[in-house]
Parts: C-alpha cells; structure tokens; sequence
C-alpha cells in the first residue's frame, strides 16, 4: 500500500485540454471517490493514474515512487473496469492468474494467491466457470479478484457497479467497503453516484470541467462546501438556493433578505467583506427545514414524494425552475397543493457569493 | 350480452379464422419457395451423383433418368486413372497451408489495423479493400511473371504463397471488422496484467477469433480447393496437381467420358463436403458473430 500524489497533472488531447492543473495527495489506506457530472474528466483522471492515458505534463507519484511516465504494468496498481473487462475464454481461475502467469510467479505462488483472493471474495465454487456463466455480482467480484493477487499500491474502480441493478449495488457497495477495511488498501473509486461517494468514501474528490472543485471528507463537503456546485452537487435530494441582497452589515454577521421567500430577512455569520446591496445565494439543505425554525416562511405545495419513513415536498418560490425542496418526517404531513408554514434556524444557513458562486464565511 | 355483443362475437370468430388460415398460406408459400431454391442448388450435385452411378449404356439411353443399380465401376475406373489419393493430398496441403498463412497472417495484420486511428493504417485498409475487388483474372499474369522470376514455379511454396497472397484482402477484412468490435477494455485490462502487444494478441485477441476463423478458412477452403486458374498456371508436375485439375482431365478436346468425369467430380468434392459438415456448427456461429449481443 501506498499513498498517491498528482502534483498539477495535465491531460490534453491535441489542442484540448481536459484536465486542468490537478493537484491531489491521497493518503495511505484512504478509500478515495471521484465525482462529478458526465464529461468532468473523472474516468480521465483515472485512466492516467493507471497509465492507460499519458500524462501531457506534470508529476505522479505512488509512494516515493515517480510514475508519471510508467508503463501500466510497472506502477503497482490494479484496475476494476466498469465492464468487468474479463476474459471471455478464460475461467474464473484463468482470469485471476493471468497477470501473475505473465509476470512470472511461481505456479505454487499463484495458487495460493487466487485461492485466497476466491476465499475473500466467496468465489471458491466458481473457479473452474467462464464468465458468460455468472451473474452480473459474481464477474464484478472475479474482477475486484484479479485486482487483488496482484497485491497493488493502489486499487482503482471506474465505475465498478454501475452496470448492476440497484439491490446488487447496495449488496457490492457494502462488499467493497468490507473490503477495504480488510485490506486496508488505498483505493480510488471513481463514480457519478453521490450515494456512493457519501457511503464508502474517507475523501471526495468533487469534479468539474477537469478541476477539482473541493476534496475532503464527506461530510465536511456536505456540511461546508467550498461553493454553489459542490453544494448542489454533494446531498439528495439538492441543496436549495435562494436569490437574496445583503441589507446591512454588523461585527461579524451580515442580514440577508430574501425576496423569493416573502422578503424574510436572515442574520447569517459572515467574517467576509461585504457591501449592502450586494447579490448572494442562501443555500438551505432539506432537512434543514422545521416546523418551529426561528426563521418562518410560507410555501405552496405543489407534489409530494412519500419514501415511507420520510416525505419530500416540492414547493414553488425557489430561484429559476428549481421548486423548494422541504424534508418531513412524522405522520402529519400537508396535501399537495396546500400551505405549508416551515421554518429554520439561520446558523445553518450557507451564504454563497451570486457572482463568483465561492462560498462566504 | 348486448345484441352487438351477441353479433360480433361469430365475426370476430370468422375473422380469427382467416387469419390462421391466412398464417397457414403465407407460411405453405414460404417453405414451397424455399424447398424450390434448395432444389435448384441441389440438382447439379443430385444429377453429378445420380450420373455417376450409371453405366455408359443407361447414360446414351436415359439420360436424366435413375440409375438401374449403383454401378460402382465408373468409381474403380476414374480412381485408377486420376491418381485421387495423390491429388486430394495435395489440394488438401495447400489448402490447409493456404489457411494457416492467412489466418495468421491476416490476424496480426488486421489487430494494429483495427486498433490505430491514423491515416495511414485507414488507407491500408482501403487498399486491402481494393485487393478484393480485384477480379482474379487480371492478377495471373504478373503473379506468372512475380513467381517465375523468383523460382517459384511449380512447387508447392510457390502455389501457397500465391493462393495466401490472393486471399490475405479477404481474411483483413474479416478480423479487422471483427476486432474492431472487441471491446478495447480486455486490451486495457491485458496491459494491467503486464501484456506487451504481442502477448495481448496472443493471449487475449487470438482465441477470440475463433469463430471467425472457421468461417474465414472455410471460405478460404473452397476457394482455394475449386481453384482451376492457379494451379493450372503454376503448377506443372503431375504429382503435384490438385484434385480439380485431375477431374478436368476427364475432359477431352473433342468430347468427354461422363462414366469417368462424373465420378471424378464426385470423388473431388467429397473431402470438401465432408469437411463443411464436420465444421457445420462452428462455421455457422462466425457467420453470424456480433449478429446478437
């Protein structure tokens, strides 16, 4: 195992460029997830650090090992494809030896290696079936198998649960994440899933147009992002975002009014510098929302989400086509269609800059 | 039941009924028109046959007609006189040659070709394109004139070589198309497993062809096994000759013997059918490879 550094790390592709000055310490051990929207360049980035993709410029290193230039094979990591990529003429045995056949081990070696990643991964009864033979959990675990016995620095995933349905996916996410404790391997995730990222991750790498938006631990994402996307990307449903003018100013705290929301004025903590009369956004999560908040506003309901244990309801009055998203738990719920007085305390309210979309604190 | 529903039950009867009864003609003209086809192909081999079994004398009386007996004379006569064993050999070796070379040789052609995107390998795919639209016909005489200059003249290298040369288009075609649909991931995952390209190919791209490959050789194998001009143009030796040359010498100047040119013909497609039958259901699963996911 091995901690893994991109130090502005450059992809282009002729005159394009995708990935933009990156810079990323993932620590020893870490289960690290990439995500972002489709096109973000998340599946790029992991390429290159597998070394299936060059690097245009830039540095990598995998402990103190210099891999910017590397062959594939000579980095020390493994990679889970999104398509299993196993091969369809070879068993499950076949399959998880190959690399280490073509590498040279020991044939007693290799046996034991595969036998034990197969005891891992609860395979032993498989190992003799092609492919085309399992379901769609069992190629995925032969394929985290191959990754496995070739004991790797870093293990990285594209996507690896993405062609499974959802109760196969809840099922290898916990899987995966068993894993990882057992192995204490560092490992990169990469996925478009926030659900993902929020459960299995110890750091989230948000992505946007080849940069990185803002890495850190889930939940200081959730809870304190950096700004307007990772914001609305991080937490479902989305966070809601009101347009709103700076009224006045005062020893640490800014008074926001909110002319979507009937012109309720929020006293929020703000040590940045700013004027009265400037644009800022107030980002309110739904769970935010409480029947006896401090600050009261009035919503229409328009459509209710029942989930069971807990309600989202929909409410027109947010900024553009976005309706505001209000979480309820409890039997008393409203009809859609009807009032709804909510409230919420302005200490959780986040205070984002309209313009530049940075966070102010 | 409303009175409509009383009336429009019978006539949404007697509307079922025409469409089974339709169903039933559709699917009657469908099997007739094929069972015609089949027919059609068929009756050149079930007249060759039939026309082998009969002795001269039924042949001048009855031509189109049964066979008394089977009269396996005309079998004992054209085995004696066409050297079978020698020739079916050797259409046999540079057949099976012909295949090796070109299925290896158009595989490790075709992998870089379907993989690279660059100008230069999209041309030589053209060029290979081209080779198959090249009618036979126009390439004897340089291959004449190619071969005699390298010695190649009447020897088996020189027929396998011309054959593989001639046949290589088609096989690059093949693969390429069918390489390229590979997904490029288990080319990915081979480098992971420290695969150099070589090794890839070996190990991971070649056993995939299979299937392709049987349904490439087995074009390759009647048309370098029915093949007239070549071997007629390259090769001199009577013991070299393959088994259709050795068929066409039943064919005279002036006239032919059917008692002795029909069993030959039999005798030189036999080791063919027997070859597309034993190969039937793999050649069939290349044929339609890729058709379905």
């Amino acid at each position: 195992m091995a901690e893994l550094a991109l130090n502005n790390a450059i992809k282009r592709y002729g005159a394009t460029q995708v990935i933009h000055g990156v810079d990323l310490q993932v620590e020893d051990g870490d289960f690290c997830v990439f995500v972002g929207p489709s096109g973000c360049g998340k599946s790029t980035l992991l390429r290159m650090i597998a070394g299936l993709e060059d690097t245009t410029e830039g540095r990598m290193t995998i402990g103190t090992r210099d891999v910017t230039h590397a062959d594939p094979a000579r980095r020390g990591v493994s990679m889970v494809f999104q398509t299993y990529a196993l091969y369809p003429h070879m068993t499950v045995r076949e399959n998880m030896s190959f690399g280490l056949k073509i590498g040279g081990t020991p044939k007693a070696e290799i046996t034991r290696k595969v036998d034990e990643a197969a005891q891992i991964l609860k395979l032993t009864d498989y190992m003799d079936r092609r492919p085309k033979a399992l379901s769609g959990g069992q190629r995925q675990r032969v394929a985290i198998g191959r990754a496995i016995v070739r004991q790797p620095d870093v293990f990285l995933f594209d996507e690896p649960l993405s062609n499974l349905d959802a109760e196969l996916r809840v099922e290898m996410r916990v899987e995966i994440a068993k894993l990882h404790k057992q192995l204490g391997a560092t490992m990169i995730y990469v996925t478009h899933d926030q659900v993902e990222a929020m459960t299995m991750a110890d750091k989230i790498v948000v992505l946007r147009d080849g940069r990185i938006e803002q890495a850190g631990p889930p939940a200081r994402l959730y809870e304190d992002p950096d700004n307007l996307f990772v914001a609305g990307f991080i937490g479902s449903p989305r966070m809601n975002f009101f347009e709103g003018v700076v009224e006045r100013t005062e020893s640490g705290q800014a008074l926001v009014s909110l002319p979507c929301l009937g012109g309720v004025a929020v006293p929020v903590a703000v040590t940045a510098a700013l004027r009265p009369g400037q644009a800022v956004k107030i980002g309110l999560r739904p769970e935010h929302f409480e029947p006896g908040g401090q600050i009261q506003v009035d919503l229409n309901i328009e459509v209710i989400e029942n989930l069971g244990g807990v309600s989202y309801a929909y409410a027109a009055g947010a900024q553009d086509t976005h309706p505001v998203i209000v979480e309820m738990r409890g039997t008393s719920r409203p009809t859609e269609g009807g009032a709804l007085t909510m409230g919420f305390d302005p200490a959780v309210a986040l205070l984002f800059d309209s313009e530049t979309g940075l966070r102010l604190r | 039941m409303s009175m409509t529903d009383v009336h429009s039950a019978p006539r949404a009867n007697h509307g079922a009924d025409w469409d089974q009864i339709r169903r039933r003609a559709k699917s009657i003209l469908v099997h007739g028109i094929v069972l015609a086809l089949v027919g059609l192909m068929l009756l050149p081999l079930v007249y060759m046959v039939m026309m082998s079994f009969k002795t001269s004398t039924e042949i001048a009386q009855d031509p189109l007609g049964l066979p008394d007996s089977l009269y396996w004379g005309n079998y004992m006569a054209a085995l004696s006189s066409m050297g079978y064993l020698r020739s079916v050999l050797n259409s046999l070796g540079i057949t099976l040659s012909v295949i090796v070379v070109v299925v290896f040789a158009g595989a490790m052609a075709a992998y870089p070709l379907a993989r690279l995107e660059n100008r230069i390998s999209r041309v030589i795919v053209m060029v290979m394109a081209l080779g198959l639209a090249t009618p036979n016909f126009v390439t004897i005489t340089p291959i004449y004139v190619i071969f005699r200059d390298l010695g190649l003249l009447d020897s088996y290298l020189g027929i396998v070589l011309a054959f593989a040369a001639l046949k290589l288009p088609l096989a690059v075609f093949f693969y390429t198309s069918f390489i390229a649909a590979i997904p490029i991931e288990l080319e990915e995952a081979a480098r992971l497993d420290n695969c150099n390209n070589w090794q890839i190919f070996w190990h991971v791209i070649r056993p995939l062809l299979a299937p392709v490959t049987a349904t490439l050789s087995l074009f390759v194998m009647i048309m370098v096994w029915n093949d007239f001009i070549y071997p007629l143009l390259l090769l001199t030796d009577k013991d070299k000759l393959t088994v259709m040359i050795a068929v066409y010498k039943f064919v005279g100047n002036t006239g032919i013997d059917p008692t002795k040119l029909f069993p030959a013909a039999v005798l030189g497609s036999l080791p063919l059918l027997i070859m597309f039958a034993l190969f039937q259901r793999k050649i069939m699963a290349g044929a339609t490879a890729g058709a379905v996911k």
